[in-house]
């Protein structure tokens, strides 16, 4: 160094130095080394409240361990289509996001998530595996893994089988029985019929128990035109009619629960939401102090003529592609989807979010509660809803459209014939399936 | 009867009674909101009781529900910080756009007024995707300055077009006795049309703010974290949860969101229908 000048170490330390600090500012961005990283979430509102928490205490723990800044957003299940549009839209958003409910999501946001491959492999051997890993699979790929399911067994009023004298039921001809003879003393049977998920899975049931399908196992034909499909719909009229109110048509996914827990219905095809408020209100039998909770009970999903099979919302967690935290969002899952940490999540939500991994459905809290002890068996005959075709963007246009409501609907009260509704319904998924009608 | 008898009865059948059945069917909204937001969960479960009536006893619980275990007054207070600056944004760029727009010839100038109407046309559903994307190219997503800035693309076009309704009402003379006087447009904008439009501008914030604060389809697409939450899609988030609705507390938040605007137009109840009425006949 002169006494003078600068020392040419000296100088390039301190140019160094400066341009570290124009990059900086150029870039707008703190070095990688002081930057926080953050990863945010976004997932729907649970049932039980409880289930939140959990999730929530379970990022934070993750985050605090791995230290990431992480955020966990809620919103309502309706609003989760919209949001999801907008983040894809704009390539950004949220780095991991709850999807469905169904798996179409995969299939219409396949260029958009990222591959899941190795969370899904890491994870399932560790939980018995997947339930039917096959069904999961979108063009051969893990584009999302399937979360939880909220199970369909069938809640029925135990003092109005006394009343009318009958037992717990197991075919969809007992329920018509049993509906008829409840609508007699004015407790209907309920299950929606107008455009609402609830519809959609319960019509299906009674498709599929009845040997019918809208869909090959090719996913391409359209197999609605079947004399199973005309039984199906002719016994669905005689539910509407016989032991139904017409106030069905225009149902949405709680008039169920309402109808149940006002002490009108009968029984109705719903998780165990109904039970679960009816017991946290503590809303009781109209006319008595009896809590309704206390007459409520839980069978298995209907048995038709030909099997017993019914389907649910099967919501999803996917990572976006265009996330820059990629890696994390994964880590996050594999941590989340750990034995331990799925066991908690379970619990607090009382068993009503039933993961699709062998393990988790014998997960003591379904035998905490009398009530719960079929959901096992329920979650066994479970299938997407385009079985026996595989998920895709027209199978969930298909539902998004719901053409099955309608076409029971249109038969049932006499607006169209069998054949009429039939021909209506097949022509509109052949078109969405040869991709003719424009996506929703 | 007397002749001054039937001068005080004859109003009852004249107005009273022929508003009345108008005034029943604004108000039932508020009216099942408020009953619904005080009944039990019980009694609301009930088919049996009397939808119109509270006849098991007036609970709180909903209000509580929402105060102690939601964000609800975050959301309150986000709703009212995102209505005003939009509002306040809004009603100014209107001002200035309308009384040019009103009041001067120049080229375009039937056309751009035409223009403006038309976007205000356009539906928020059909914007909320495109604007998503310029929303995060400023870097406003999760911030209520997204929805700041985007609320005006459907208020300015609205208050462009009313105010320009009401500044044409105004008459030109005194305006040109101000520029003979040495007012210069500005000045006479400022000091001599606003003055005479207070209905008008006092009738499009009124507007701006009612939109601002209803609006729901933006604020759940541009801002995520609960704690930044506008009202409207903070109650619906919270307390629709899978199949069941809170309804007690869903009405509670509904009650107390309608109150702003309540207030706002008790206060300017006169302002707006001559705001109104003037622009129209125009």
């Amino acid at each position: 160094m002169t006494s003078r000048g600068v020392s040419r170490r000296q100088f390039l330390r301190t140019s160094a130095g400066a341009a570290g600090v124009a990059g900086i500012l150029a870039s707008g961005r703190a070095p990688a080394t002081a930057q926080t990283r953050e990863l945010s979430f976004l997932t729907v509102a649970s049932f039980v409240p409880d289930t939140d928490k959990e999730l929530k205490r379970q990022f934070d723990e993750w985050g605090a361990k791995n230290k990431v800044k992480v955020r966990l957003d809620i919103i309502a299940h309706l609003q989760l289509v919209t949001k999801k549009a907008s983040e894809v839209q704009a390539r950004s958003g949220h780095d991991l996001t709850a999807l469905g409910p169904g798996l179409g999501d995969a299939d219409l946001y396949y260029d958009y998530l990222a591959d899941l491959n190795d969370v899904a492999t890491d994870v399932a051997p560790k939980n018995g595996g997947w339930l039917n890993e096959h069904d999961y699979l979108i063009r051969g790929k893990w584009k999302l893994l399937p979360w939880w399911m909220p199970p369909f067994p069938m809640a029925v009023r135990t003092d109005l089988l006394e009343k009318i004298g009958e037992k717990n039921p197991d075919t969809w001809e007992d329920w018509l029985r049993i509906g008829k003879k409840g609508k007699a003393i004015g407790h209907p049977f309920g299950t929606a019929m107008g455009h609402s998920a609830d519809a959609n899975v319960t019509l299906l049931s009674i498709m599929w128990s009845y040997g019918a399908s809208y869909v090959g196992k090719d996913g391409k034909t359209i197999t609605i035109n079947s004399k199973e499909t005309r039984t199906a719909m002719d016994f669905v009229k005689r539910l509407y009619t016989e032991a139904m109110d017409p106030e069905v048509l225009a149902w949405d996914d709680a008039s169920n629960n309402r109808c149940l827990n006002a002490g009108k219905c009968i029984g109705i095809h719903n998780p165990i939401s109904a039970y679960e408020s009816a017991k946290k209100d503590k809303v009781v039998v109209p006319g008595s102090q009896r809590e309704i909770a206390e007459v409520i009970d839980h069978v298995n999903t209907p048995r038709g003529p030909v099997d017993r099979k019914t389907t649910t919302g099967y919501w999803c967690v996917g990572v976006w592609n265009f996330s820059k935290n990629v890696d994390l969002a994964k880590d996050f899952l594999r941590y989340h989807f750990q034995p331990e940490n799925l066991n908690k999540w379970v619990e607090a939500g009382h068993g009503f979010n039933m993961p699709f991994l062998a393990n988790l459905t014998k997960h003591p809290v379904y035998k905490s509660d009398k009530q719960y002890r079929h959901i096992p068996d329920v979650a066994k005959v479970t299938v997407p809803p385009s079985w026996p075709g595989p998920t895709t963007a027209a199978s969930q246009q298909v539902l998004d459209l719901y053409i099955i409501p309608d076409m029971f609907a249109q038969y049932s009260t006499g607006k169209m014939t069998a054949d009429q509704a039939i021909a209506w319904a097949e022509k509109e998924m052949q078109e969405i399936y040869a991709g003719r009608r424009r996506k929703v | 009867m007397s002749r001054s008898r039937a001068r005080q009865i004859r109003p009852l059948f004249t107005l009273y009674l022929p508003v009345m059945p108008f005034v029943l069917f604004a108000l039932f909204p508020l009216y099942f909101m408020l009953i619904t937001s005080f009944k039990k969960n019980a009694e609301l479960y009930d088919p049996s009781s009397i939808p119109f009536l509270i006849q098991r006893g007036v609970t709180f619980g909903h209000y509580q529900l929402l105060s102690n275990e939601t964000l609800f007054w975050s959301w309150f207070v986000n709703s009212l910080i995102v209505s005003v600056a939009a509002t306040v944004i809004s009603v100014v760029i209107g001002i200035l756009a309308a009384y040019p727009l009103a009041r001067m010839r120049f080229l375009g100038g039937d056309s751009f007024g035409m223009a403006i109407f038309i976007t205000y046309l356009v539906p928020p559903s059909l914007l909320f995707l495109p604007l998503s994307t310029v929303v995060n190219r400023l870097g406003l997503s999760d911030s209520l300055w997204s929805l700041v800035v985007t609320y005006p693309t459907f208020l300015v076009p609205f208050c462009t077009w009313l105010l320009m309704g009401y500044f044409r009402t105004v008459p030109k003379e005194i305006e040109e006795c101000a520029m003979l006087d040495g007012c210069g447009r500005l000045q006479t904008l400022l000091r001599i049309l606003l003055p005479v439009a207070v209905p008008g501008v006092i009738c499009a914030a009124l507007f701006a703010f009612t939109l601002s604060w209803n609006e729901f389809l933006y604020a759940l697409v541009f801002v995520s974290p609960a704690e930044l939450k506008t009202m409207t899609v903070g109650v619906f988030s919270e307390l629709i949860r899978g199949d069941i609705y809170y309804w007690g507390g869903l009405m509670a938040g509904a009650c107390i969101g309608s109150l702003p605007i309540v207030v706002a137009y008790v206060f300017f109840l006169d302002y707006y229908v001559s705001g109104l009425t003037a622009g129209a006949v125009k």
